[in-house]
């Protein structure tokens, strides 16, 4: 990884031999999940009681009929929303309850295995303490005090939130537009290969370049013609950036060289 | 020599797609045994894809893109094994009691905890009648003063969950913070047992004082001795994982609460259907005057020596096979 980038890791030695680093899921993902399966559970307990109340008209007399069933629903709903419902996702899903999973984040174990049913029961177990006082505020000062964004809950049962980006291959793999002429880019094929830092950096800059302001798209680009075509004589630069499209065409012929 | 990073990932960009798919259709469903055969091939081309962009594009996307499908991979080979049936009821069968056994001392400190807080309650409520306005509720205060059960008409002036409050009716929350407050470094076990206790005791000892004495056991005998043992062994585990934190040995801290903790959820997760099958009894056994008190003194007593039966028995014929947790600390520790 690169060292300006302090974002905390997971490191995973594989039997592979490849050693993989996934990247943790901060407090915002994990909020922003814990809303989702919240209101899901939410609106679960509002159907419930809409459809007990169309079933039965008189609700408080059939609670009263039924004082012991109540209680024993009340707690098994209980049970099953604060827990079996975590739990029982994070195992069967491969670690992904719905909110986390609409975040794209995932529970794993701290060497980065999938998580099991017992880590799952603990870490979920941990949620009435994490909670308190109101609203997770145990889970969300231990969050931010850890290096990896653990609640106590994680701490406990060795446990990691990892979270999956979505990457664009596409910028690679882009053919260039048909009307680049083959004549326009001088030299590219004479100059130095360049190293994958340049080669990213050009294909990050052609990416977005649709979208920039013509004028930054400009000067970025002849920033990046004097960084990736050193050897350029001064008429093959002025032709290279007389227009983006030329300009692009030269970067995208240099990202492409072949040896 | 390291081809350009363009050519790369469009010479290799296949597979990967290929071991996308297949890794989306194995979330989804089942494999069949050619196709799994592919998968393992993939991920190990992908390995290979990730050490090369490691070596030469560090940092790129195309570095950043393998890792996250080696990991995807990984975790969707390496899953472990499905908990099946059978699993479960050797659980049940041996495992669980074998924890408990093993873990006696911190039920037997946790026990001793409830005790003392019954204790306290019930010698301050009886030494000093004004003590129960301190730990009584008060709209158990309220019904005991006029001579009734408040849990005879638990639903008629209340709305349920306004039951539950006060009461330690709520076994189940209470049973789950015993266990999950050890992490406050075993202070919250400590606390629950006995501010429970103590309330147990206080409001016995108030019924008694007020003349009550059988209504209170009438209501508490049948689901008593099984649910005050399952409380007990949810602090015991609480108690676990505090003493992980306190004194974690020659592990280091965060390593000792996982493997302390994966024993302590044992306890919890071997508690919880003799918690549905208690809840069960307090809700439909213990209220109301459907049964004579002594059936259910009876009831109760016998539920909780069978309890206790079955988990200072069960599976003691190969106890000696005790199983060892060095593996789990080894394999969380061989990436350090």
């Amino acid at each position: 990884m690169t060292p300006s980038a302090p974002a905390p890791h997971v490191d995973v030695a594989t039997p592979e031999r490849v050693a993989l680093s996934l990247p943790v899921a901060g407090i915002g993902y994990r909020c922003l999940a814990w809303l989702v399966d919240a209101s899901l559970l939410f609106f679960f307990w509002v159907a419930l009681y809409f459809v007990i109340t169309l079933l039965v008209s008189d609700v408080l007399g059939a609670f009263q009929a039924l004082s012991g069933l109540t209680q024993t629903l009340l707690a098994v709903g209980l049970f099953a929303t604060q827990w079996l419902y975590w739990t029982l996702a994070e195992v069967f899903f491969h670690g992904q309850t719905p909110g986390k999973r609409v975040m794209r984040i995932r529970v794993v174990r701290e060497d980065g295995s999938p998580v099991g049913f017992f880590e799952s029961a603990v870490r979920n177990l941990c949620r009435a303490v994490d909670f308190l006082p109101v609203l997770y505020a145990t889970g969300c000062i231990t969050m931010l005090l850890d290096s990896r964004h653990r609640r106590l809950g994680d701490l406990l049962a060795g446990t990691v939130l990892v979270r999956e980006e979505a990457i664009d291959l596409d910028k690679y793999t882009q053919a260039p537009p048909a009307d680049a002429a083959p004549g326009s880019t001088p030299g590219a094929s004479v100059q130095r290969p360049l190293d994958a830092e340049d080669v990213e950096l050009v294909l990050a800059f052609l990416a977005r370049a649709p979208g920039l302001e013509p004028e930054v798209r400009q000067r970025l680009g002849a920033r990046l013609v004097d960084r990736v075509g050193a050897s350029l004589t001064d008429e093959e630069r002025a032709r290279v950036l007389q227009s983006a499209e030329a300009t692009e065409a030269f970067l995208r012929t240099r990202a492409k060289a072949a040896h | 020599m390291a081809v350009p990073l363009p050519t790369f990932v469009t010479r290799r960009r296949p597979d990967w797609d290929a071991l996308q798919a297949l890794l989306t259709r194995q979330r989804s469903g089942r494999l069949g045994l050619a196709e799994l055969r592919t998968l393992d091939t993939l991920y190990r081309r992908a390995a290979a894809d990730l050490a090369q962009a490691q070596t030469f594009y560090p940092g790129t996307d195309a570095h950043r893109f393998l890792n996250q499908l080696c990991a995807q991979a990984y975790g969707a080979i390496y899953q472990p094994p499905r908990e099946r049936w059978a699993s479960t009821r050797d659980f049940f069968r041996r495992d669980f009691p074998a924890t408990l056994r093993r873990e006696a001392r911190f039920v037997g400190v946790s026990a001793g905890l409830l005790v003392l807080g019954l204790l306290l309650g019930a010698l301050v409520v009886t030494l000093e009648p004004r003590g129960a306005e301190l730990l009584v509720p008060e709209g158990v205060r309220r019904y005991v003063a006029q001579g009734r059960m408040w849990t005879d008409d638990l639903l008629s002036v209340a709305p349920p969950n306004a039951v539950a409050s006060g009461i330690a009716t709520n076994n189940l929350t209470v049973t789950l913070f015993a266990f999950a407050s050890g992490i406050l470094l075993g202070v919250g076990p400590i606390f629950t047992l006995v501010n429970n206790g103590v309330l147990i005791g206080a409001v016995g000892a108030l019924c008694f004082r007020e003349g009550m004495a059988t209504g209170f056991l009438d209501f508490i005998a049948a689901h008593g001795p099984v649910e005050l043992s399952i409380i007990v062994i949810a602090g015991g585990a609480g108690l676990m994982v505090g003493q992980a934190l306190i004194d974690p040995g020659e592990l280091p801290r965060a390593q000792a609460l996982q493997a302390r903790g994966r024993e302590a959820v044992k306890l919890v997760v071997g508690c919880a259907p003799f918690l549905a099958g208690i809840g069960v009894v307090e809700g439909f056994i213990s209220p109301g005057h459907l049964f004579p008190t002594w059936a259910k003194v009876g009831l109760g007593l016998s539920l909780g020596a069978l309890f206790w039966l079955y988990l200072l028995r069960a599976g003691r014929t190969d106890a000696g096979v005790a199983r060892v947790d060095v593996p789990e600390a080894m394999a969380s520790s061989r990436l350090r």
